[in-house]
């Protein structure tokens, strides 16, 4: 896991009536910024960047925390706030110890997150019944045998779980999903020199467009260019993936799946894939909601949708499906799966059920 | 295999081709020629039968009618004879359906979603690519448009853009393509599923003094790839 100094800023957290938080936010990364490029925001008040390059150059982590101390303390005073700074490996430890002020050696990183209170996970429903069950601190929930956990609290608690071991870098589902990628690219930096082809050397037109892509990624950002590349599945509809320019391994670099659904599907397949699938509701003429029962077959016939973000109704005109998933068995809601859907403007649509409700999940434009 | 994969020996290792392979592995086009050639099934599509170098077309189509499979389509050919290709601005393009409709993923470059940066990243790959297929995200400033027209003819590219109103590229481009009508094949009420679909385009040419054109088209067809549909 990537070795990550965390700062966190509480007085810039909320935001205030004149919005003088934000500038100031914006003061701070710039500031960081100005000794290591790399400087990721989390949230208002929370910025993480690399530890490994800033370390090495600055001789040693306690340097490069004194320094971000030194560096910032004027700002900090002026807004009235505190600044903690931590370091330690993966995002959820790194904020961990900002909090707790501290720099957490490599290897030590399971020891620290035992003391932390369950809380710490962010998921009220989870601590509250741990503290019911007597788990007050991580290391106590992280003691419980996985499987357990899987039934009982479902897929999400066991990602909690392997976070409370030390085994994932962070939790999900709160921060801005393609922070994972932007921060895995912080570690692949664009290649220096041209990488050859299939063909063992490469031709001007391949320098050509790799300069103009690599020229693109120093203006918007590494993460911006992507190229596609062989995904290891089974299923034809994972064959490609879309990940950066320039990551060295599909294993390093947080690809972006391309195809969430399996390939029961047949072709053709969407060409827009959407990815966060917004809710969506499938109704029939009576305004009866429209669901997949655990036979596999749709409750009725639907005659209309609606997409969470968009105003309109559409009228459902043809549909095909539903196909069913291949389902987790420890899932609390078990069946999941996909419903093509033409609507009065001829538009093609997939739509998928899970969690007991529609998803869209592609556009067939 | 594909573009800028990290080779699995250390470079050198590679053993060197034989020179008859090396031969014909080169692209099959010539950098001096002034067309970029489309499928052939699809070439009635274009006046002349291909996109002439340096030239803007605009596909317009309201989300969901195919316009962006369109788009693909006509970048296919070239991307399978080694031009380099490039797509901006697709949010979340769906890799597979794109390879379904052939296009030869290893040449393409994605910036799929560019945000504020989307005509500067359109711009700098239309240097380096010969097809750009731009989704621009709203309606384009006069003054971006001018820009990646003149950008595109100085550069000898071809650049497609995909919107889904008329008005969203403000300048006239040498070649329009509306897509209207449209409709699915294959599916019923819960049976069957997705399998053709059959869209009819209008093309005009600003050049030429006759009418537009009209085409049916299967996008995709039963076998993948578009086809026409007369």
């Amino acid at each position: 896991m990537e070795r990550l100094v965390a700062l966190w800023c509480p007085g810039l957290s909320e935001e205030g009536p004149r919005g003088e938080e934000v500038r100031a936010f914006d003061r701070l990364l710039a500031l960081v910024r100005e000794r290591c490029p790399f400087v990721e925001p989390i949230r208002r008040g929370v910025a993480v960047f690399p530890a490994r390059a800033p370390s090495r150059f600055f001789g040693g982590e306690e340097a490069v925390v004194a320094m971000v101390r030194e560096d910032l303390a004027s700002l900090c005073q002026a807004q009235g706030t505190a600044l903690h700074v931590g370091i330690a490996d993966g995002l959820f430890a790194a904020l961990c110890a900002a909090k707790a002020d501290v720099i957490v050696p490599t290897g030590t990183t399971q020891a620290f997150l035992r003391d932390l209170p369950i809380t710490s996970l962010r998921r009220s429903e989870l601590a509250v019944l741990c503290q019911r069950l007597g788990l007050y601190r991580l290391g106590q929930f992280a003691d419980l045998p996985h499987d357990r956990v899987l039934e009982r609290f479902g897929t999400d608690g066991a990602h909690c779980h392997r976070v409370a071991r030390g085994e994932e870098g962070d939790l999900v589902g709160i921060r801005d999903p393609s922070i994972h990628q932007r921060l895995a690219n912080l570690y692949e930096a664009p290649p220096a020199s041209v990488q050859p082809t299939f063909f063992g050397g490469t031709s001007a037109n391949d320098e050509r467009a790799l300069r103009a892509a690599l020229r693109v990624q120093r203006r918007l950002g590494a993460s911006y260019v992507q190229v596609a590349r062989e995904a290891f599945g089974h299923d034809p509809n994972e064959r490609a993936v879309l990940v950066p320019l320039g990551s060295h391994a599909i294993e390093q670099a947080t690809a972006r799946r391309t195809a969430p659904w399996p390939g029961r599907l047949p072709s053709p397949s969407p060409t827009l894939v959407v990815e966060t699938p917004p809710p969506a509701q499938l109704l029939d003429d009576d305004g009866n909601v429209v669901r997949v029962n655990v036979r596999g077959l749709l409750s009725r016939s639907p005659t209309r949708y609606v997409v969470d973000g968009s105003p309109h109704e559409h009228r459902v005109v043809a549909w095909a499906g539903p196909w069913p998933v291949a389902t987790r068995w420890w899932e609390a809601r078990r069946f999941r799966a996909r419903l093509q859907v033409v609507n009065d403007a001829s538009e093609g649509l997939l739509f998928g059920f899970e969690h007991g409700q529609w998803w869209l999940l592609g556009v067939y434009d | 295999m594909f573009a800028f994969s990290t080779p699995s020996r250390p470079l050198g290792a590679r053993p060197p081709l034989p020179e008859q392979l090396k031969e014909r592995a080169k692209p099959v086009f010539s950098a001096s020629s002034r067309t970029i050639d489309v499928d052939p099934a699809l070439q009635t599509l274009l006046p002349r039968g291909a996109f002439q170098r340096g030239t803007t077309t605009v596909l317009i189509g309201p989300e969901g009618s195919g316009a962006t499979s369109l788009g693909i389509s006509l970048m296919a050919h070239a991307s399978s004879i080694g031009h380099w290709c490039g797509v901006v601005g697709a949010q979340d393009p769906g890799v597979a359906a794109m390879k379904e409709l052939g296009l030869d993923v290893r040449r393409v470059i994605f910036v799929p979603h560019p945000r504020a940066g989307w005509a500067d990243a359109a711009a700098e790959l239309l240097d380096g690519v010969d097809v750009l297929l731009l989704c621009p995200p709203r309606n384009v400033p006069f003054g971006a448009a001018r820009r990646l027209m003149a950008r595109a003819k100085e550069r000898r590219s071809v650049l497609l853009v995909r919107t889904t109103t008329p008005t969203q590229w403000p300048i006239v481009p040498e070649v329009t393509m509306s897509l209207t009508t449209s409709s699915w094949q294959g599916v019923g009420h819960g049976d069957g599923y997705l399998t053709a679909r059959r869209v009819l385009v209008t093309v005009h040419g600003r050049r030429d003094a006759s009418q537009p054109t009209e085409r049916w088209l299967w996008l995709p067809s039963r076998h993948g790839a578009a086809s026409m549909a007369e």
